[in-house]
């Protein structure tokens, strides 16, 4: 027997008779080294030179000269990077739950079968599957302030024209508006299958005893969805606390830095400054805001369902 | 899966077909052809005794079809001489980085666009190969070149070497709208020359709905460039400089730069003759929407192209001293582990600049070369004189350079991301004064200069 299997193993190699270690099998490691090695060599290994780097201060010519905590230090006190930490906190407060929100109540739109449902799943999805850079040139001109739709209809019902992406006050609202509609397809979809897991009969018995629908979404459906909704927030949040494109097409960060975000400003130190020292410092640190942001939230999370 | 099948027949046939060994033979051949494919494709310079140079462009817009005019000329006069270039195109905001990049890894292009002043660290890192030596083995007539532009291309902090080939000389003017002025009932053949005119102009040309301007005479933005760049002139004619002559001393004359600040902030708010409004200024300007836009020579290709009625005048005098924004192109070359190729580019480089007639007429920008300024068909080629003539003549006062030490690029006025931009947005949005702006930039800047 101990002959069959041997012959019979998988991939033509020995198997271990029992007590023996298990032969080593190349062949997988070998196409598992396929993706592992350029993975190690183009993700981690960047990664963690950039750690390097962040404690130096280079511009990719020569080597990098150590200045320890240096950047840092620079960087607690640079005014544009309070700025736009602060504003991340903001596009937060708007689009993660702007996106939760809009994403649970069209999931609960297009459960029921009706003529079109199929439809509205489509278009509720398609801006997902469009780039940053389109969906935010499409917001520029619908958020023009002269020459808006949303302005037009504005003043169609005799308001004035708001300053969506001219204005400090308002430009933040309005690049997180087209954020929402980018990244409300993702959401959307998750949602929509983890409703449509919901055991059917748990939903005709609540309503043969009486529950009406805002008791269902209640006490069936939220409790259902809560793993998908933890992880729906977690993506939305990492996603948004790493916002850029829509910033730079939309605003390029400005009026004033109104608009602008942690990736916008790296990407401003390190490609048009080219101080890669400080702009990896900068990266660290926006690493470690979002460590601790998922972390927190999936805590708080979790006692709220507890 | 195993190598069991239902049959209860041995599958080891074809999973030995695919060993250990073979895979991994098959594995090694390609990795060594992935690895060795870089240094094939190295016979860019030299393959039967033909040499490639490659050229690095950011040109994009409507100067850079005819850009690639003069590359496919370049080649097509050399096509049997064995040298030809090879233009590959590298989006502007991302060049320096790449460049960078390739140069770090040995791969640097062998030549591509620069602007004067804002490469000083390249020059310091070695990326950029000073010419004044390969200017004389390859015979290019300096002498040719105007003085300015000479001295646009050195860096008086690195041995004051030319580190760039003149190509184009370029200006901000105004384009002024001509259906507008009609409208408005002004006079053509007399353009504003002070500031006094250019409000006069400014208000008959804007078009209001209650309070809220929806034409602008003076077209301005927001925030980013226009601003900044409106800022940085005023301030000079009024006398502020960024830097002082010997580059040690920041923000001289900063009551002047504060005035500046004051004088964009009544375009909006006092006189009314801009909006803040505007999100795409050359969209603005090509659709109609704004009468008065100071831009560069590199919009008229566009502008001619779609058939818009305008001229354009000489920038006026607001503050004082006559003076515009000046900015030069030019052709650098990277530092090379074959040094041998700088000969041969220069010399393709040096044709170029020989050549550059249509780039100087069609192209952008006013030429270097008074060869070429003196040609008596320099003023009836390329686009209408109407259009075309401020930004030759007007080179005269353009006279506000970048400041050439490594930090340039946060003094640069033609700006919409830098330090000075974001500072100014503050003021523009009247959540900074103007005189804490100032302020900033003084500190900024100075530790900028004492960098060298």
């Amino acid at each position: 027997m101990a002959t069959s299997a041997q012959t019979l193993g998988s991939g033509g190699t020995a198997e271990a008779l029992p007590g023996e270690r298990p032969p080593l099998e190349w062949v997988g490691y070998l196409f598992v080294a396929l993706f592992a090695v350029p993975f190690l060599i183009f993700n981690v290994a960047p990664v963690f030179f950039g750690a390097y780097v962040a404690f130096t201060e280079w511009s990719i010519i020569g080597t990098p000269e150590w200045i320890g905590l240096g950047n840092y230090d620079d960087a607690i006190s640079d005014e544009w990077v309070w700025v736009a930490f602060r504003n991340v906190l903001f596009y937060a407060l708007i689009i993660v739950p702007g996106v939760t929100v809009l994403g649970l109540l069209f999931a609960l739109f297009v459960n029921k079968s009706y003529p079109l449902s199929g439809l509205a799943r489509t278009l509720f999805f398609a801006p997902h599957v469009v780039s940053a850079t389109v969906i935010g040139l499409v917001w520029v001109y619908l958020l023009d302030t002269q020459y808006g739709l949303l302005n037009a209809v504005i003043g169609a019902l005799g308001a004035p024209s708001i300053p969506w992406l001219t204005s400090s006050d308002y430009a933040l609202v309005g690049v997180s508006m087209a954020s929402i509609w980018w990244d409300l397809g993702l959401a959307f979809v998750l949602l929509l299958a983890a409703l449509q897991d919901i055991p059917r009969d748990l939903i005709e018995a609540s309503t043969v005893d009486g529950a009406g629908p805002v008791n269902r979404l209640r006490f069936i459906v939220l409790p259902h969805l809560r793993p998908v909704l933890s992880m729906v927030i977690t993506l939305q949040m990492i996603s948004t606390l790493r916002i850029f494109s829509q910033v730079y097409v939309m605003t390029n960060g400005g009026p004033a830095g109104s608009s602008s975000s942690p990736i916008h400003y790296i990407y401003t130190v390190a490609i048009v400054r080219n101080l890669y020292g400080y702009a990896s410092a900068l990266a660290i640190m926006l690493f470690l805001v979002i460590l601790v942001a998922t972390i927190v939230q999936r805590f708080a999370v979790r006692e709220m369902a507890s | 899966m195993t190598g069991i099948n239902n049959t209860g027949k041995s599958r080891r046939k074809p999973v030995s077909a695919l060993s250990r060994r073979s895979v991994l033979r098959g594995s090694a051949a390609a990795a060594g052809a992935a690895v060795s494919a870089p240094f094939l494709g190295a016979t860019r310079a030299y393959a039967s005794g033909h040499t490639e140079i490659v050229h690095w462009s950011w040109l994009a817009a409507s100067d850079g079809e005819v850009w690639a005019q003069m590359i496919d000329n370049f080649n097509e006069a050399h096509a049997d001489k064995g040298v030809q270039i090879k233009m590959e195109l590298v989006p502007e905001e991302q060049y320096v980085t790449k460049v960078l990049a390739a140069t770090a890894t040995g791969r640097a292009p062998d030549f591509g666009w620069g602007t004067a002043g804002k490469g000083a660290a390249l020059a310091r890192d070695g990326v950029t190969v000073p010419l004044d030596d390969l200017i004389d083995e390859v015979g290019l007539d300096i002498a040719d070149f105007s003085d300015l532009s000479v001295t646009a291309a050195r860096y008086p902090k690195y041995d004051n070497a030319m580190f760039m080939i003149p190509m184009d000389l370029m200006s901000l003017q105004p384009e002024i709208n001509l259906d507008h002025v009609a409208d408005s009932g002004l006079d053509p053949n007399s353009p504003p020359a002070t500031g006094d005119e250019l409000i006069e102009w400014g208000k008959a040309m804007t078009r209001r709905d209650g309070d809220t301007v929806t034409r602008s005479g003076i077209l301005m933005t927001g925030s980013g460039v226009q601003p900044t760049v409106t800022w940085g002139i005023v301030a000079e004619q009024m006398g502020f400089r960024r830097a002082s002559d010997d580059l040690s001393m920041a923000a001289v004359n900063p009551d002047a730069g504060i005035a500046a600040m004051e004088w964009v902030l009544d375009l909006f708010d006092k006189h009314k003759v801009s909006t803040r409004d505007v999100t795409d200024r050359y969209k603005a300007f090509g659709t109609g929407n704004g009468s008065i836009f100071w831009t560069g020579p590199w919009t008229l290709n566009g502008y001619v192209g779609q058939g818009l009625n305008f001229m354009t005048s000489n920038f006026p005098n607001i503050g004082g001293e006559l003076k515009t924004y000046f900015e030069m192109g030019g052709l650098e070359l990277y530092k090379q582990s074959d040094e041998g190729r700088y000969k041969a580019t220069l010399d393709a480089v040096k044709w170029i600049s020989d050549n550059s007639f249509l780039w100087t007429t069609v192209g952008r920008g006013a030429s270097p070369r008074k060869s070429i300024l003196d040609r008596p068909d320099y003023k009836t080629a390329g686009h209408p004189w109407s259009v075309r003539g401020a930004f030759v003549e007007g080179m005269e006062f353009a006279t506000i350079p970048e400041i050439p030490v490594v930090a340039g690029p946060e003094f640069t006025i033609y700006s919409g991301g830098n330090y000075l931009a974001r500072t100014l947005e503050g003021v523009w949005a009247r959540t900074k004064t103007p005189a804490e702006a100032m302020s900033e930039l003084q500190a900024r800047w100075q530790e900028g200069l004492d960098e060298g």
